[in-house]
C-alpha cells in the first residue's frame, strides 16, 4: 500500500551543491539581492528624485539621483563622458569610461560635487571618502546606443528585436563597495536595516544607474533633434536592463568570504528543502509554478551567447524547459509532497541548468515561506574566523577527510591538476589567472586553491607528533590559512567550493556566475572562460513606476495576457 | 587623506605576505593592524617597522619555542609579535585554564594586543599583559588609556607577561573608524605589498584576464 511520504526533506549535501559545474548553473531567485532591494523600495515607499541633470550635446556633464527612504537618503552621483571609441574597454586596466558613478551617503552639497568631480571620473586613480558608499563606471553598448539615439531623434521607437538582442544601453564594468579607494567600510553602515542584506548598496547604485542611462539616451536624442525627438515607449523602456561586464575579481571574493558564501547557499538550500517538504500544494500555488515555468521558458529563449560552452548549456536548458512544461501539463502538483516528487523527477530528467532553474522556480509560489529568509544571507566573517588551537589533530584529520575528501582523491602530481595560478598583476592590481608551467608567476600565487592546500595539509598531518592544532601550526605555519578554512567549513557546510579551482579545465566563469546569480543577474554571456556579460534589472519597473507596478514580479519576461 | 579600515587591512596583509609570512599569518597581521587603528593606535607604523626589521629572517628564528614550561623564547633572540600573537590565540585554552604565559625578548609588543584581545574573548576571561612601563587588560570593554601610545610603541622589550584575569563577556565588538597614516608608513607597507604582485608582461596582459574580444560593440 502506498503511504504518502511526509518526512521533512533535508537540504542537499554540500558535496552535491558545491561543485563548480552546478554552481555555474545557478539562476536568480526570490532571494536575489536585486529582488530583496526592490521589494524593500516598494514596501517602504521609497521616492527617487532627479535633483541635477546637466549634460551637454556631446553627452558630457553630471547628474544626481537621490533615493529617499524612511530614515535616510542615498544619492547616485553620475559623471558622463565623451569617450573616444579606441579607449572603450571593460578591463580593469581601462582608464576612461563613458560614465562614472558613486553612491553618496545622503545628499551631496556643492563642495561634495566638486570633490567628486575631481575624483570619480578617475576611478581607481582617484580617492573617495567615508561619505561615499560605492564607486563604479559603465560603457555604452555602441551598437544599441547609436540605434536608440538615432531612432528617438527621428521620432520613432527603436527596433524591439535589436533591443532584445543586446538588452541594455550601458554595462557597468566594476562596482566597488566596502572601503575600496577610500569609501566607507561596510561596518559603518551594516546596522542600517536597508543595508542588512548583502550588496544592497551596490544593487541600489546599479538600479539608479539604469534610470540615469535611460534618461541620458532620451536626452541625447532631444539634444540632437529637439523638434522631432520622442521619448521611449514605457513598455519598451522596461525591456532595457543595465549590463555588466565581470572579470576574475569576483572569484577570489567567494573564496575569501567563506561565511558569506555559506549563508547565501545555505539560505537557498533551506528554502528549497522547506518547499520540497510541503505535504501538499494548493491550486493557486500549482498554477503559479506553472505560470513561472512558462515565463522562464520564454526567458531561456531570449538568452543569447556566442560562447560554445554556454551555447551547449542553453540548448540543454531549452530542452529542459520543454520537458518541464510537458511534465507539468500532466503531473499532479498538489498531493503527496508534490514538489519533492517534481524535484526527484528533475534530478533524473534535466541537465544542471534545468535543475537549478527549477530550484529557483520552486521558490516563486511561496513568498511568505521564502522572503523572510533573506535576513539570513548576511554574514559576520569574524565570528568563525579565529583558529581553534585546542582542537585535537585527529579531529582535524577527520574534518579534512570529510570536507576535502574530493581533493584527497586528486593526483596532485599531475600537471593538469595544478595547471593554473591565481595572481594579481602589478598593472592596476588586475586579478589574473595564469599557466603555472608556462609563465614565471608561481611566486605570486594567491591562496585560492583550497583543495590543493588541503591535500598538502593532509600529508603533513599524517605523521605529526603534535596532538593539537596549536602545536601543529607552530611548526607548520604554511598550513595556517587552510586549517582556518577547514574549521570554518566544519561549522558552515557550504563555505567551501568543493572543486579544484586550479585545474587545467576549470572555468572561472562558473564562480562568477554563482555570485552574479545571487545578485539577481541573468542572460549570462561568457566572452571567454574568464569573463562574462550579464543583464540586470531587465523588465524591472523604474523608480517612478514602483507602487504602480510590482517591485518583485519582473525577473522573468511577462506573458501576453492571453497566455496568462 | 584617510584610509578605510578595509584598505588598512588589505595593505597590511599584503605587506606581511610580501615580507615573508605565511598566508595565514599574514591574514591575521592584516586584522591586527586594522584592530589597532580602530583603537586609535599607530598599528600600521609599528607593523612597517617590524616588517623592515625582520625582512628576510627565517621563520624558525622568529617563532616561539616552549622549551621552558610557559615561557616562550625565540632561537634568533627576538620573538616576532605576529607569530607569537597567533600562537597565543591558538593557546587560548591555556589562558582559559588559568595558566600564565611569559614571552622573552619581543619586538614591537603593541602588535600582541589584538591577538590577546581575541585570545581573551576565546578564553572567556580577561588577560593582563605587561611589559616595562605598560600594563593593560585585554578582552574587556575599556578603551586603551590615552597617553600610553609612546610606551606602547616601543620597538623592543626584554620580557612580556600574560596573566589570565576575571571572566569576561565573549562578545566581539565590530570597531569602526578611519586611519590617517604617515606617507612614509604607506610607502614602506606598499614596498612590501608590491612583492606580491606579478610583473606586467605582454603574455600576462593578453591572456591573464581573458581578453581577445572587442569591448567596443
Amino acid at each position: 500500500m502506498h503511504t504518502p511520504d511526509t518526512q521533512p526533506i533535508a537540504p542537499r549535501h554540500p558535496d552535491v551543491v558545491m561543485r563548480l559545474d552546478r554552481l555555474g548553473s545557478f539562476h536568480q531567485s526570490r532571494l536575489s539581492f536585486m529582488r530583496i532591494l526592490l521589494r524593500r523600495l516598494q514596501s517602504e515607499g521609497w521616492r527617487v528624485e532627479r535633483t541635477l541633470f546637466e549634460i551637454d550635446a556631446r553627452g558630457v556633464g553630471r547628474a544626481v539621483y537621490t533615493a529617499h527612504g524612511p530614515d535616510r537618503s542615498y544619492s547616485l552621483v553620475a559623471f558622463a563622458n565623451d569617450l573616444p571609441p579606441e579607449k572603450r574597454s571593460d578591463r580593469v586596466i581601462a582608464t576612461e569610461w563613458d560614465a562614472t558613478f558613486t553612491l553618496f551617503d545622503g545628499v551631496p552639497d556643492a563642495a561634495d560635487l566638486a570633490r567628486l568631480q575631481a575624483n570619480v571620473p578617475r576611478q581607481e586613480a582617484g580617492r573617495v571618502s567615508e561619505k561615499e558608499l560605492s564607486l563604479s563606471r559603465a560603457n555604452r553598448s555602441v551598437r544599441l546606443w547609436d540605434h536608440v539615439v538615432e531612432s528617438l531623434a527621428a521620432g520613432h521607437q527603436p527596433d524591439p528585436d535589436r533591443v532584445a538582442e543586446v538588452g541594455y544601453l550601458m554595462r557597468t564594468t566594476a562596482v566597488y563597495g566596502s572601503g575600496k579607494f577610500g569609501a566607507a567600510d561596510r561596518e559603518q553602515i551594516a546596522d542600517r536595516p536597508e543595508c542588512q542584506a548583502p550588496f544592497q548598496i551596490e544593487m541600489l547604485s546599479v538600479y539608479l544607474t539604469r534610470a540615469f542611462v535611460m534618461d541620458l539616451v532620451e536626452h541625447m536624442a532631444r539634444m540632437r533633434a529637439p523638434d522631432t525627438a520622442v521619448p521611449l515607449d514605457p513598455d519598451l523602456r522596461r525591456r532595457f536592463g543595465i549590463g555588466n561586464s565581470t572579470g576574475l575579481g569576483m572569484a577570489p571574493f567567494l573564496v575569501t568570504h567563506p561565511a558569506l558564501l555559506n549563508n547565501w547557499i545555505a539560505t537557498r538550500e533551506e528554502a528549497l528543502a522547506r518547499i520540497r517538504s510541503l505535504p501538499r500544494a494548493s491550486t493557486d500555488e500549482a498554477r503559479t509554478l506553472r505560470r513561472f515555468a512558462t515565463r522562464a521558458h520564454l526567458h531561456a529563449q531570449d538568452w543569447h551567447s556566442e560562447h560554445p560552452v554556454q551555447i551547449a548549456k542553453l540548448d540543454a536548458l531549452r530542452a529542459d524547459m520543454a520537458a518541464l512544461l510537458a511534465h507539468l501539463s500532466t503531473a499532479d502538483l498538489q498531493a503527496d509532497q508534490p514538489w519533492n516528487r517534481l524535484w526527484l523527477w528533475a534530478e533524473q530528467a534535466l541537465s544542471l541548468e534545468g535543475q537549478e532553474l527549477l530550484a529557483s522556480l520552486l521558490l516563486e509560489p511561496y513568498p511568505q515561506l521564502v522572503d523572510p529568509l533573506a535576513c539570513c544571507m548576511a554574514a559576520d566573517e569574524t565570528a568563525t574566523w579565529r583558529i581553534d588551537g585546542a582542537m585535537r589533530s585527529d579531529r582535524l584529520r577527520a574534518l579534512v577527510q570529510d570536507i576535502y575528501g574530493w581533493a584527497l582523491a586528486i593526483d596532485w602530481t599531475s600537471p593538469d591538476a595544478q595547471a593554473r595560478v591565481w595572481y594579481t598583476s602589478e598593472a592596476k592590481l588586475e586579478p589574473r589567472l595564469g599557466e603555472r608551467f608556462d609563465e614565471p608567476i608561481e611566486p605570486y600565487e594567491q591562496p585560492l586553491c583550497p583543495g590543493r592546500d588541503a591535500a598538502r595539509l593532509w600529508a603533513d598531518l599524517a605523521h605529526t607528533a603534535h596532538d593539537n592544532v596549536a602545536g601543529f601550526l607552530m611548526r607548520h605555519p604554511q598550513h595556517r590559512h587552510i586549517v582556518r578554512r577547514a574549521q570554518i567549513a566544519a561549522r558552515l557546510p557550504y563555505a567551501e567550493i568543493r572543486d579544484n579551482t586550479i585545474d587545467a579545465a576549470m572555468m572561472p566563469i562558473d564562480m562568477l556566475r554563482l555570485k552574479l546569480s545571487f545578485f539577481g543577474a541573468c542572460h549570462f554571456d561568457p566572452r571567454s572562460d574568464r569573463w562574462l556579460r550579464i543583464n540586470m534589472y531587465q523588465h524591472a519597473p523604474f523608480p517612478h513606476e514602483l507602487g504602480a507596478r510590482s517591485g518583485d514580479d519582473w525577473a522573468y519576461p511577462f506573458l501576453a495576457t492571453a497566455a496568462e | 587623506m584617510t584610509l578605510s579600515l578595509n584598505e588598512i587591512e588589505a595593505l597590511s596583509r599584503k605587506a606581511a605576505r610580501g615580507a615573508g609570512l605565511s598566508w595565514g599569518l599574514a591574514e591575521e597581521a592584516g586584522k591586527a593592524a586594522r584592530w589597532l587603528v580602530a583603537q586609535g593606535l599607530p598599528g600600521p607604523q609599528v607593523l612597517a617597522d617590524l616588517l623592515t626589521r625582520n625582512d628576510g629572517a627565517d621563520y624558525e628564528t622568529l617563532c616561539p619555542h616552549d622549551e621552558d614550561e610557559g615561557r616562550w623564547t625565540a632561537r634568533g633572540g627576538t620573538l616576532c609579535p605576529l607569530i607569537s600573537g597567533a600562537a597565543l590565540c591558538d593557546h587560548a585554552s591555556r589562558l582559559a585554564a588559568g595558566e600564565a604565559l611569559h614571552l622573552g625578548r619581543t619586538a614591537s609588543p603593541m602588535l600582541l594586543l589584538p591577538y590577546l584581545d581575541a585570545a581573551a574573548r576565546m578564553a572567556g576571561r580577561s588577560v593582563t599583559v605587561s611589559w616595562e612601563g605598560v600594563s593593560l587588560t585585554c578582552g574587556g570593554t575599556d578603551d586603551i588609556p590615552a597617553g600610553m601610545t609612546d610606551a606602547l610603541s616601543t620597538g623592543m622589550v626584554d620580557a612580556v607577561s600574560i596573566l589570565p584575569g576575571e571572566t569576561c563577556d565573549a562578545e566581539t565588538p565590530s570597531p569602526t573608524g578611519r586611519a590617517d597614516i604617515p606617507e612614509t608608513t604607506a610607502r614602506q607597507l606598499d614596498h612590501f605589498a608590491q612583492r606580491t604582485y606579478a610583473p606586467e608582461t605582454e603574455a600576462s596582459r593578453l591572456a591573464g584576464a581573458g581578453a581577445g574580444l572587442t569591448d567596443n560593440d
